[in-house]
């Protein structure tokens, strides 16, 4: 492996390694691009995401309008295509007048926030005590276990409604509701990697030279977990950003006045007859980003578990 | 039966394997044939190739097989499926794997005489003979289990595979092959998966069965020692082809062709002498790329320079005793 | 034998059940504020006295580790508390909505069972043909469809644009139907009556399929998977070499095998299909439990969301324990 671990204790033994683990996670990644070219729907779904991601950024520059901006004069405008529309309006506008896609290019902000940070905290509290769990085991491992059992034994959604129906609607409630629960996948999937990896012959040679648990854990054993975390937080972000969008459809997630797929797609339930279109594009931009997600997943897992471990 | 130029391919991204090529075969009815020969060389497609069981992609292109005068090769899949099981029967390598793990042994073996109406005349049609058929198959299959050495048949017919060990298992399958009076038994290396002791029973067993019941038998296997054991003529195979055919006594004390001698050579023995292993030097060769006329060409010690452009044909010397060589 | 690993896997449950309502207590008293403040709502001046009959009524005045025990017992007596808005238990309510949303989950496993595991079958049988590649990508597309808009586009499409089906509810308005087990679709066939079966069929199709689609996707990928997989064992070469017609071969052999894991991944959907099932009753205005707790917490009705919430989660901890001992009924190998 790593020539460091051999060396005598010494000043650059501590500044080497992570030197090295970044030109490793370089050459990985490169690697992974290029084993990316191969798998053209994995690519076409990466190349969606970063189209929402950057307009998402760039939303007030790229809206045509201020997605709370209400024109009662222009209410219920169909898309530019159909008859009544027009390019002013290029999807439309919904039951009070605001622009359809610049609500939408704003509520993807919400979601993919939302998704990146619900999905963030869960891998980081889960993977963290995923790690020290299943390293460590005893009274620790013990006693999140069976609260992450306990967890486990509610369905995602229920678990989400019942905590936000406590808290009220909001963006810091949301994510705390999803990372609640959200948490426990990873930590049984770390825990379960690492009661594996325990075992395995590199950590013994790395106990044998005399390193810290924590530093076993965290540069020894971690770049072999990690491409498993990776595909699966890959899935869990749209995941979440479905999740997201159900909690806000029920009323019970994003506040309405911020533009969310969710609410707008429940809001736009009433004029279904008349005015299709307010349910139907954010629920498509929806889909499509979700869609766009579980492609890249997939294609992540087929790249990454037959290669098995990136050294 | 005769096999008469059977030709078996397999299209693969290296271009195209002729697993079985000109493959000429006769046999008499109850005789006990061997085909032996390394891993790749044809045999087990040989086999499947009879039954019309070749794996997709694979097909059989050309040749003829004659069982009691009918060409198997034209038939449709219907005919092909009666005569599966009932007349001509396989059993296979290892069987923990060829035996279903969700169903009795005792029902995979009934399944034969279902399929087949083995028992439908003695009975009457279904549906009023159904529970009488029921009660026969089921008496059939106890008897078939004794008869292939299953001890407690009784108790055993409600167990599953997994709770059979290893010789059992196998006796099963033979007796699911022998549940409906099969005229041919292909045996593809039945007896490489078992411990040596328990080969031994199994071999004969199936010895006893050709005995009592004149069941044909080819037995496919790599070892030459079990079919020196166990057949009356030995047929040899490398890279597709039939390289050497004979009584087995002859092939194995008068060996004619190069790759049977060194086959012979290359088997361990328990002598008293010590000697060094004698391995065929180099390995088979890629059926997608074959570079000589005679596939053996590259490995052989007796090669000759006309064995690169010579006719190479199964040919007859006598006594019974076929051989593919330019030495002949 | 079998039967008492059976036994002593639903006993392991009960310490989960426990461990479900402790939680829900926990939440329901992690709440920021005084109970009795947000059961009031934002309503008008109630006095001191009736707030603090209210704390008495709800048993908030005794200690915490009281209220814990109080909880328990009554639920484990299937008192689930009384509804604020509507002053009936809560378990009344439920039982009045649950035939719906029962029906509903029937009607959505049974979409799913019949779509995904013929085209799962099917696309393996048919590896890498057009039937293959199409229906993975339609399970791709079923899998990452939210429940919500699927609803809605379904709406669209067949009750708006193609009027095939009927928007909401359960009936068309007017029509009702004798109570005897609550299931629409079985009662007006018990009762012999055509119309009525046939109207509650219709209103039952698009909730079902939009709440069984994802599961349907799933059943389909898996059940292809494996086919692959046992499709390749020898035993399956063997039942071809037995005289089995390849129907025979495909229904009997392979699919007992590749029934196995499917049961499994099923299992593990229970959950989606719960949570779906608020949001499916929700777009389609069906009349089950999940419309009902919805509504609940628009109302701050806390009692029913507490009892519904369990209710769910002992359903989902329920339906794995049915899954485990399904798996060891199918697989002879395994046991408890």
């Amino acid at each position: 492996m790593t020539d460091s671990s051999l060396g005598t204790a010494n000043e650059h033994q501590i500044v080497n390694p992570y030197l090295l683990e970044l030109r490793l996670l370089t050459r990985n990644a490169l690697h992974l691009w290029g084993q990316l070219r191969r798998h053209p729907t994995a690519l076409l779904g990466l190349i969606v995401i970063i189209l929402y991601v950057v307009s998402a950024i760039a939303a007030p520059f790229i809206a045509p309008y201020d997605p709370t901006e209400q024109n009662l004069m222009a209410r219920n405008k169909p898309p530019f295509w159909a008859e009544g529309g027009s390019l002013d309006h290029i999807l439309g506008t919904d039951q009070l007048g605001r622009d359809l896609l610049s609500r939408i290019i704003y509520g993807g902000r919400v979601s993919i926030l939302v998704g990146l940070l619900a999905t963030g905290f869960s891998v980081l509290v889960g993977a963290l005590l995923g790690s020290l769990a299943g390293y460590f085991r005893g009274r620790l491992d013990d006693i999140v276990s069976r609260f992450a059992d306990l967890l486990m034994a509610f369905p995602f959604l229920i678990f989400a409604i019942g905590v936000m129906s406590m808290l009220g609607p909001g963006f810091s409630n949301l994510i705390f509701a999803l990372s609640f629960k959200g948490w426990v996948e990873f930590f049984r999937l770390v825990r379960g990697e690492m009661l594996v990896e325990k075992t395995k012959e590199y950590v013994e040679a790395a106990r044998a030279v005399g390193r810290s648990d924590l530093a076993i854990i965290f540069s020894e054993i971690a770049p072999n977990i990690f491409h498993t975390v990776l595909v699966l937080a890959t899935l869990r972000v749209g995941h979440m950003i479905v999740l997201e969008a159900s909690l806000s459809f029920l009323g019970l997630g994003i506040p309405p006045e911020i533009p969310a797929w969710g609410s707008m797609v429940a809001g736009g339930r009433v004029q279904l007859l008349v005015a299709y279109w307010i349910s139907t594009f954010p629920g498509l931009a929806l889909a499509l980003l979700v869609l766009s997600i579980n492609l890249l997943g997939e294609g992540l897992r087929d790249i990454l578990d037959p290669r098995l471990k990136l050294q | 039966m005769e096999i008469k130029g059977l030709r078996t391919v397999f299209p693969t991204s290296k271009g195209e394997v002729v697993a079985a090529k000109d493959v000429d075969l006769t046999m008499e009815p109850g005789q006990i044939i061997g085909l032996v020969g390394e891993s790749g060389c044809g045999k087990s497609v040989t086999m499947l190739s009879i039954l019309r069981l070749v794996p997709h992609p694979g097909r059989i292109v050309s040749g003829q097989v004659l069982f009691f005068g009918e060409d198997l090769v034209k038939k449709s899949p219907l005919e092909m499926r009666r005569i599966r099981g009932k007349e001509i029967a396989m059993i296979f390598q290892d069987p923990m794997t060829t035996l279903n793990p969700v169903f009795k042994v005792g029902e995979q073996i009934r399944e034969s005489l279902r399929i087949h109406g083995i028992m439908s005349e003695q009975a009457g049609s279904w549906p009023w003979g159904a529970r009488y058929r029921l009660q026969a198959e089921r008496d059939k299959v106890i008897q078939l289990m004794e008869e292939v050495g299953i001890p407690s048949p009784q108790a055993r017919y409600h167990e599953y595979p997994h709770q059979f060990s290893g010789g059992m298992q196998q006796r099963a399958l033979i007796a699911i092959a022998l549940a409906c009076e099969p005229r041919l038994l292909l045996a593809d290396e039945p007896t490489t998966a078992l411990d040596v002791t328990i080969q031994a029973q199994i071999l004969d067993l199936l010895r006893r069965i050709n005995e009592t019941h004149g069941t044909g038998i080819i037995l496919v296997t790599h070892d030459l020692g079990v079919a020196a054991e166990f057949c009356e003529e030995i047929v040899v195979m490398y890279a597709g082809q039939i390289v050497e055919r004979g009584p087995t006594d002859e092939v194995i004390q008068r060996p004619l062709h190069p790759y049977t001698r060194g086959l012979l050579r290359s088997i361990p023995r328990i002598t008293r002498e010590k000697r060094k292993l004698e391995p065929i030097p180099g390995v088979v060769p890629d059926l997608a790329n074959l570079k000589y006329n005679c596939a053996f060409y590259d490995r052989c010690d007796a090669a000759l320079p006309k064995c690169e452009h010579d006719e190479l044909e199964l040919r007859d010397v006598g006594g019974g005793r076929l051989v593919r060589c330019v030495l002949y | 034998m079998r039967g008492i690993k059976v036994l002593e896997r639903i006993l392991a449950t009960i310490p989960i059940m426990v461990g479900i309502a402790v939680i829900i207590f926990i939440f329901i008293r992690a709440v920021p504020g005084d109970p009795v403040d947000l059961m009031m709502g934002e309503g008008g001046y109630v006095s001191e006295e009736e707030m603090e009959a209210m704390r008495k009524a709800f048993n908030l005045d005794k200690p915490v580790h009281v209220q814990l025990y109080l909880f328990l017992t009554q639920t484990l007596r299937g008192d689930l508390g009384e509804s604020f808005l509507k002053q009936v238990p809560v378990t009344d309510l439920i039982l009045d909505t649950l035939p719906a949303t029962i029906e509903l989950a029937l009607g959505a496993l049974v979409f799913a069972v019949l779509v995904g595991v013929p085209v799962g079958v099917i696309s393996a049988v048919k590896q890498n043909s057009l039937v293959d590649r199409v229906s993975m990508a339609g399970s791709f597309v079923g899998i990452s469809f939210p429940h919500f808009w699927l609803g809605i586009i379904g709406i669209l499409i067949f009750s708006v644009t193609l009027q095939w089906l009927p928007t909401n509810g359960r009936l068309d308005s007017g029509l009702s139907i004798e109570h005897i087990t609550g299931l629409y679709v079985i009662d007006s066939l018990l009762l012999g009556d055509l119309e009525l079966f046939w109207n509650s069929f219709h209103h039952l199709i698009l909730p079902s399929a939009t709440l069984g689609a994802a599961v349907a996707a799933m059943i389909a990928r898996v059940m292809r998977s494996s086919m692959l997989e046992i499709l390749r064992q020898d035993y399956v070469m063997l039942a071809r070499a037995k005289g089995l017609s390849e129907y025979r071969v495909i229904v009997r052999h392979a699919l007992r095998n590749a029934l196995i894991p499917t049961v499994t991944v099923v299992g593990l959907q229970t959950g989606v299909l719960l949570g779906g099932n608020m949001v499916v009753e929700t777009v389609f205005g069906w009349p089950g439990v999940g419309r009902m707790v919805v509504q609940s917490i628009y109302a701050r009705d806390y009692p029913v969301v507490q009892g519904a919430v369990m209710l769910y989660a002992f359903t989902f901890v329920i339906a794995n324990l049915i899954v485990d001992i399904l798996y060891t009924y199918l697989n002879p190998k395994i046991e408890l």
